[in-house]
C-alpha cells in the first residue's frame, strides 16, 4: 500500500511540475465504503468526540473549533503512533480528518494553543472494516457470537481427538459412534468455517472434490469406508491429517471476527446448506445421519439470530417474533425424527415427511433472508 | 482572530521567504528575464493546491484526502525543495566568489541557471504549504458561508497579505545590500531556510508513519516559546524553528545546515587571485561602515540575520546595471 500511495505522491509532483493538471483521481466508490462519521467539538479546555465506539474503516473526523486558541486534532494509536492529525484550526472554524482505522485502541487528542499532550479520549474501534454504521447492540453480538464459536471449536476438537483415535484403533463401532456427534460441532459454526478456503473441502469435502482435482479427504472419507467396507486399516494418515486441519480451522476460527453482517448471512447460509444438503440426504450419502447435521445447522443459524436479537429487537421487533414461530416450527417438525438421544437415518424417513421438513426450513428462510438487510441499516 | 492571522502568517512566510530570495537572487544576478519562470511556478503550484483542496473539501475524492498521505506529500515535497534550495545556495557561493575575484563579467556565465530549475524551486516551495493553505481557507470559507462571520477568512488572507509583504521587504533590503554581501548573506539565510525545510520533511515523514521517533524530543521548550505567539509564528514561518522537535528532525537539520555552511563559507579552494583569497567576500568597494564584515562562522543570530538590513548605504551599490 505504502508503496502505491508514493508512487501516486510522485506521479502527482511529476505531472505537477511539468504542468499537467491531474484529474482528481479515484473517487471512493459510494456504495462500498460508507465512512464513520464522527463529530468533535473543541474548545480551549475541551475536547467532545461524540463517540468513543466505531466500526473499523473509513472514519471522518469533523473537528469545529469554538475556543479562542488554534487547535489541533490528533487520532493515536499505541505508544503516541499518528494515525493522523489536522493541524491549523483556526477559531471558529471546522476542519476534516479522513483516516482509516483498523480495528484497535486508540486515543484522540485536542491540542488548543498546539502544544502539549493535549485533551485525551478514549477510542474503540472494533470489528473488521464494515460499512454498518457503529452500534452498541451489534458490536455486542459480533462478540457474543465470537464466544459461542470459542465453545464450538473447543468441544469439535475434542469430539475429533476422540474420533481420530477410534479409528486408528481400528475400533469402527466407536467411530461410527463418534462420527455424528464429532460433527454436529462441525455444522454448527459451518459459515465461520468455509471462510478459510480449501480448509474446508479437505476437512468436510464429498467425493467429487476428485473432480475439482483434490484428494477425497477428512470425515467423509473415514465416513465411506466406515459403512461401506468397515475396513479402516488404512486411515491412519487420514485420520491425522483430519486432526491437523481440524486444528488449523479451531486456530483460524477463535482469531476470526465476524461481522455483523457475515452473521446474517451465515444464519442463511445455514440454511440453505439444510435444504440442499440434509434434506436431500447427499451429504451422509453413507452412514445417513443427515439429521444430526440438520440439527446442528439450525441450532448455528439459531446461535447467530440469538447474537443479533438485541440488535433485531431494537430495529424490527416484528421480525424477531416471525423468526421466533418459524425457529420453533421447524424444531417441532424436526423433533418427531428423534430416536434416543440422537436422531432417526435420513433412509427412515419418507418422501412425505422430508417434504414436510423441506417447508419448515424454506418458511424459515422467508425471514431469516430480510435479516441482513435489518443489520446493514 | 490574532490567531488565525497567524496561521496565515506562518504558512505565507514558508513560501514567500524562499521564492523573494529567489527573485532577488535572480534580479541581482542580471537574470531578470528568468522571473517569468518564478511567477509560472508560484502559479502554478496556487492553481494546483486551490484546485486539489477543493477536490477534497468538495469531492469524496481519495486523493490527498487521508491526512496521511497529505503529511507524505509535504515532505517528500519538503525534501524536493530543499534539494533545489541547496543548488541554489551553491549558485549563491559561485556568485559571490566570482564577484570576490572580480570576474563580475562572467557573472552570468557562471550562472546558467536553468528555467526548468527556477521554475520547479519556486512551484515547490508553494505547493509545500499551500495545500493545507487552501484547506484552511476553504474551511474558513464554508464558517463565513455557515453565518459564523467573515472574520477568520478576513484573518487568514490578511496573514498571507502580510507574509507576502515581509517577503516584499526581505526582496528590497536585498536589493539595497552590495552585490558581494548579498550573496554571503542570503546564502547563508537561504541554509538555515532549507534546513528548516528539511526539518519539517523530516517531521513530516514521521508523521506519516514513514519514520520513526516522532515522540522521542530532542528538547521542550514550549515554556518559553508558545506556539501561539507572533514570534513563534515567525520563526516557525521562516526556519521552522519549533518548541518541540524530535531528536531525528534536529539530525536532519544539524547534519544538513552545519556542512552546508562550513562547504558555503570556507575560503575558495582555487581563488582567480591571491588577494582574493584572503577576503573572499569583502566587497572590493564597500564603503566603511555600510556592513558587517563576514566572519566565517555561522551567523549566531538567524533572526538578526534576517533582520540585517543596513541603514540607506551612503553609496550607490553597484548593481547589476553595471555590464562589463
Amino acid at each position: 500500500m505504502r508503496t502505491t500511495r508514493f508512487v501516486v505522491l510522485a506521479a502527482t509532483g511529476v505531472l505537477a511540475v511539468t504542468g499537467v493538471t491531474a484529474c482528481g483521481g479515484k473517487t471512493e466508490d459510494k456504495a462500498t465504503g460508507k465512512a464513520n462519521a464522527v463529530t468533535v467539538k473543541a474548545t480551549d479546555t475541551a475536547c467532545e468526540v461524540d463517540v468513543t465506539e466505531l466500526a473499523a474503516g473509513q472514519t471522518s473526523f469533523s473537528v469545529t473549533n469554538s475556543g479562542s486558541k488554534v487547535n489541533e486534532f490528533y487520532v493515536y494509536a499505541a505508544g503516541d503512533r499518528v494515525m493522523g492529525e489536522v493541524e491549523n484550526i483556526a477559531p471558529g472554524l471546522t476542519r476534516e480528518l479522513r483516516v482509516e482505522l483498523p480495528a484497535g485502541t486508540y486515543e484522540t487528542a485536542c491540542k488548543p494553543g498546539m502544544s502539549g499532550r493535549g485533551i485525551r479520549g478514549g477510542l474503540k474501534v472494533t470489528g473488521a472494516a464494515a460499512s454498518v454504521a457503529p452500534d452498541a447492540a451489534l458490536t455486542q453480538a459480533t462478540a457474543s457470537y465470537q464466544r459461542y464459536v470459542t465453545s464450538q471449536t473447543a468441544a469439535l476438537l475434542t469430539k475429533t481427538e476422540e474420533f481420530v483415535a477410534a479409528v486408528k484403533a481400528g475400533d469402527v463401532t466407536k467411530a461410527k459412534a463418534l462420527y455424528p456427534v464429532a460433527r454436529t460441532y462441525w455444522e454448527r459454526i459451518e459459515p465461520v468455517a468455509e471462510s478459510f478456503g480449501d480448509l474446508d473441502p479437505k476437512i468436510d469435502g464429498r467425493e467429487e472434490v476428485i473432480e475439482e482435482g483434490m484428494e477425497f479427504t477428512g470425515f467423509h472419507r473415514i465416513e465411506k469406508d466406515l459403512w461401506t467396507t468397515g475396513d479402516i486399516s488404512k486411515d491412519g494418515p487420514i485420520a491425522d491429517q483430519l486432526l491437523t486441519d481440524v486444528k488449523a480451522i479451531v486456530a483460524k476460527a477463535n482469531a476470526e471476527k465476524l461481522t455483523p453482517l457475515q452473521l446474517a448471512n451465515g444464519a442463511k447460509a445455514l440454511l440453505d446448506e439444510v435444504a440442499s444438503g440434509k434434506i436431500t440426504g447427499e451429504e451422509e450419502r453413507y452412514s445417513h445421519t443427515d439429521l444430526w447435521d440438520f440439527n446442528a445447522n439450525l441450532e448455528g443459524s439459531k446461535a447467530a439470530i440469538a447474537a443479533l436479537r438485541p440488535a433485531l429487537e431494537q430495529r424490527s421487533p416484528d421480525l424477531v417474533k416471525q423468526l421466533d414461530t418459524e425457529f420453533a416450527n421447524v424444531e417441532a417438525t424436526l423433533g418427531k425424527h428423534r430416536a434416543g438421544d440422537g436422531w432417526k437415518l435420513h433412509t427412515a424417513l419418507s418422501k412425505a415427511e422430508l417434504k414436510e421438513l423441506s417447508d419448515s426450513i424454506n418458511a424459515l428462510a422467508e425471514p431469516i433472508s430480510k435479516v441482513a438487510a435489518v443489520v446493514a441499516r | 482572530m490574532f490567531a488565525t492571522y497567524l496561521i496565515g502568517l506562518r504558512e505565507g512566510l514558508e513560501a514567500t521567504l524562499v521564492v523573494s530570495i529567489l527573485v532577488a537572487f535572480l534580479v541581482k544576478s542580471q537574470r531578470r528575464d528568468r522571473l517569468p519562470q518564478v511567477w509560472a511556478g508560484v502559479g502554478l503550484a496556487v492553481v494546483l493546491s486551490v484546485f486539489f483542496g477543493w477536490l477534497i473539501e468538495y469531492t469524496s475524492t481519495s486523493l490527498l484526502a487521508r491526512s496521511e498521505d497529505r503529511e507524505l506529500f509535504e515532505a517528500i515535497t519538503s525534501v524536493a525543495a530543499v534539494v533545489f534550495v541547496t543548488w541554489m545556495i551553491f549558485w549563491m557561493r559561485k556568485a559571490a566568489r566570482s564577484i570576490a575575484g572580480e570576474l563580475r563579467g562572467k557573472l552570468s556565465d557562471a550562472l546558467a541557471v536553468g528555467s526548468l530549475a527556477v521554475l520547479g524551486m519556486s512551484f515547490l516551495a508553494v505547493i509545500r504549504e499551500g495545500l493545507e493553505t487552501a484547506l484552511i481557507f476553504y474551511s474558513a470559507a464554508q464558517s463565513a458561508a455557515g453565518g459564523a462571520g467573515r472574520g477568520p477568512l478576513l484573518a487568514l488572507i490578511g496573514g498571507i497579505a502580510t507574509a507576502v509583504v515581509i517577503g516584499f521587504l526581505i526582496y528590497r533590503s536585498a536589493l539595497k545590500i552590495n552585490l558581494s554581501t548579498f550573496f554571503t548573506w542570503t546564502g547563508a539565510l537561504l541554509i538555515l531556510v532549507a534546513a528548516g525545510i528539511l526539518k519539517y520533511g523530516v517531521h513530516d515523514f514521521q508523521e506519516a508513519g514513514v519514520l520513526p521517533g516522532l515522540n522521542n524530543l530532542a528538547f521542550d521548550i514550549s515554556g518559553v516559546l508558545d506556539p501561539s505567539t507572533w514570534y513563534a509564528a515567525l520563526l516557525a514561518g521562516m526556519f521552522n524553528i519549533t518548541a518541540t522537535p524530535s531528536v531525528l528532525e534536529m539530525l536532519a537539520w544539524v547534519a544538513y545546515a552545519v556542512p552546508v555552511l562550513v562547504l558555503f563559507l570556507r575560503k575558495p579552494a582555487a581563488p582567480a587571485r591571491p588577494t582574493a583569497a584572503a577576503q573572499p567576500v569583502a566587497a572590493p568597494s564597500a564603503p566603511a561602515g555600510t556592513t558587517t564584515p563576514v566572519s566565517s562562522t555561522a551567523p549566531a543570530e538567524p533572526a538578526a540575520a534576517a533582520e540585517a538590513t543596513p541603514a540607506a548605504p551612503t553609496s550607490p551599490v553597484t548593481d547589476a546595471r553595471q555590464r562589463a
